[in-house]
């Protein structure tokens, strides 16, 4: 999935002064309903990033005294500095990649030094959803291939005969088997059953849709 | 018979045809007329006309370049965008002659039977040519071009103000209608159908709620492939009456697709016709108890166009005119004598499924379950809702 970062990233960022407070920090987050608050300069470059979680977690009990001190500290105090940020040509599954590895939920997007975007674990996830093309009118048709070059082609061709249109397309070895993959095609089309019958012809063992054996 | 109840039907709702090999076909409304008439339960002169919507009315839903457009291809004309934009010239939606005339004919008599229950006294109304559910305001989908459920729902929020509950049992999602007023708080859409993985439009999830304003509006109850009778009924009944109390609209307008049937050649469940008789029975009920009786029910899919649709679309009529009395005969020995020989297969000669229509399904316990868990998911913020009222 070569889609690059800026096309989903955040562009409205909420953002922090290094001088505001603690609790302003979390209400502020809690307004924008949002988990992330990068922290940046007159210039916007970006100094640090505070999540609502460290924020909670570091914060003594309430009825603490330090408690009272710990909210009206400077978030330059409490953030977290060298950051780890994204840039905007960056392909989704990098930036996917650095995120599990560094078990972290957000990305801060910088472009010349300075803060241009954000994504989140939620952006990936829509991003998803729309790369496997869930979101369109489609049918699912998964078909089982030998693991040799030319087969998504073939298959391919097929369904392009039927004038249809592909909405998305993903392939992987199988579970089962390594000595084959699965195809997975999102296909613009209700009714699938011409297609079936192609690929029936062409000996392509069809995964789904099933035909239950009692269908008459 | 009751004088509260209409039905519309013209011929030219016959004419949305897209050649003879396609699934969809209104043939289906010929053979469930003559059933009806056979019965005794319609007679010619009580059918009422459709009418064909104006451009201004499709307009209320449709984009302008998108009317043209198939207006254009329904005259031969022929551009590369009409498949690629707009969904025309697909091998789900192909061109015909006629079509813009043929779709503008089946929104009218949705129209017509708006007209017929907020201006001329009817409590009911029927028009077995319409629902089209898969219309997009800019794009003909999944055999369906003008989305006849979508206008008439703007029509009566324009001209009667009306809430509109709008129903959906056919086996596909009703996705159309779903974004049409999926920001809209005043319609509140519930959806029952085989689960997106499986089929075709491939959404209505649990998780389509409604957006903006319309966040809480929009129902969606997908089931599991080769889900049965008893599970879909469990369903359908506990979530028709919690959003209709929760919603309390002024009119139900049911979309009744006849393709949740095992026969079915499009899609993978396993109902019979049993729940082609409860569907209308609760409708009817519940319009009653709530709507002081407003209730439009219209067509939609179905696929076995012998032995599933003219029964189960007879059933509507039978319930919303009271005339079930007729279902203590067997299915009228003329009507089978008059279609044997053009269908292909044998006529059902009872107006219930005989037992053991399909084998036992395998996963029927886990597939039960499920469908449960997405039942309460589904329902779930009415149930809060209540909590926090008795609380």
């Amino acid at each position: 999935m070569s889609v690059n970062v800026r096309d989903i990233m955040k562009k409205d960022i909420i953002v922090a002064q290094r001088n505001m407070p603690v609790s302003e920090a979390l209400d502020l987050m809690k307004t924008h309903k949002i988990r992330h608050l990068p922290i940046v300069n007159k210039q916007n470059e970006i100094l640090g990033i505070v999540s609502d979680r460290d924020l909670r977690d570091a914060a003594p009990s309430i009825f603490d005294e330090k408690h009272k001190e710990f909210i009206n500290l400077p978030v330059s105090k409490v953030m977290i500095e060298n950051v780890i940020t994204a840039l905007p040509l960056d392909f989704v599954e990098e930036s996917a990649n650095t995120m599990t590895e560094n078990q972290i939920s957000c990305l801060p997007v910088e472009e010349d030094g300075v803060l241009a975007g954000i994504i989140t674990e939620t952006d990936l996830l829509h991003t998803l959803v729309r790369l496997t093309g869930a979101a369109m009118p489609t049918s699912r048709l998964e078909i089982e291939v030998p693991n040799e070059s030319g087969q998504l082609s073939e298959v391919s061709n097929i369904i392009k005969d039927h004038q249809i249109n592909i909405q998305s397309v993903l392939v992987y070895q199988s579970f089962s088997d390594n000595t084959k993959k699965i195809l997975v095609f999102r296909v613009q089309c209700m009714d699938m059953r011409p297609l079936l019958k192609s690929l029936k012809e062409a000996n392509y063992k069809i995964i789904w849709p099933t035909e239950l054996e009692m269908k008459p | 018979m009751s004088q509260e109840a209409a039905y519309i039907f013209s011929p030219e709702q016959l004419q949305y045809k897209f050649h003879n090999e396609h699934p969809f076909n209104q043939h289906r409304l010929s053979i469930t007329n003559d059933l009806l008439m056979k019965l005794g339960a319609l007679s010619p002169e009580t059918i009422l006309p459709a009418r064909k919507a104006t451009i201004d009315e499709l307009l209320l839903i449709h984009d302008e370049d998108y009317v043209q457009a198939v207006i254009g291809a329904a005259e031969g004309q022929s551009r590369s965008s009409y498949r690629t934009t707009f969904g025309i010239g697909t091998e789900d939606t192909p061109v015909f002659p006629h079509m813009h005339d043929a779709a503008a004919w089946l929104v009218g008599g949705t129209l017509a039977a708006v007209d017929y229950v907020f201006d001329n006294g009817y409590k009911h109304a029927l028009n077995l040519g319409g629902g089209l559910h898969h219309g997009f305001r800019g794009k003909a989908s999944g055999f369906c071009i003008y989305n006849d459920s979508s206008i008439a729902i703007e029509y009566i929020r324009k001209k009667y103000d009306a809430r509109v509950l709008y129903v959906d049992t056919d086996a596909h999602h009703g996705d159309g209608v779903q974004w049409a007023f999926y920001n809209d708080p005043d319609v509140c859409t519930l959806s029952f159908h085989e689960s997106g993985r499986f089929l075709f439009p491939g959404t209505g999830h649990v998780n389509e709620r409604g957006h903006g304003d319309g966040y809480g509006y929009s129902f969606n109850i997908p089931f599991e492939a080769f889900t049965e009778d008893e599970s879909w009924l469990v369903a359908y009944k506990a979530a028709m009456r919690e959003v209709t109390e929760y919603f309390k609209p002024d009119i139900i307008l049911t979309q009744n697709g006849a393709d949740a049937h095992y026969y079915d050649p499009l899609t993978h469940l396993c109902g019979t016709i049993n729940i082609f008789h409860e569907i209308p029975k609760l409708a009817h009920e519940l319009a009653h108890e709530f709507c002081d009786g407003k209730w439009i029910a219209v067509g939609g899919g179905g696929y076995d166009i012998w032995r599933v649709v003219p029964r189960a679309w007879s059933l509507i009529w039978l319930e919303m005119s009271e005339q079930k009395e007729a279902l203590k005969q067997s299915i009228p020995k003329v009507w089978l004598d008059n279609w044997q020989e053009e269908a292909p297969v044998q006529l059902p000669p009872e107006w219930y499924d005989p037992k053991g229509l399909y084998p036992m399904i395998p996963r029927k316990k886990e597939i039960e379950k499920k469908n449960e868990r997405t039942l309460l998911k589904a329902l779930k913020p009415i149930y809060d809702h209540q909590k926090k009222v008795k609380s």
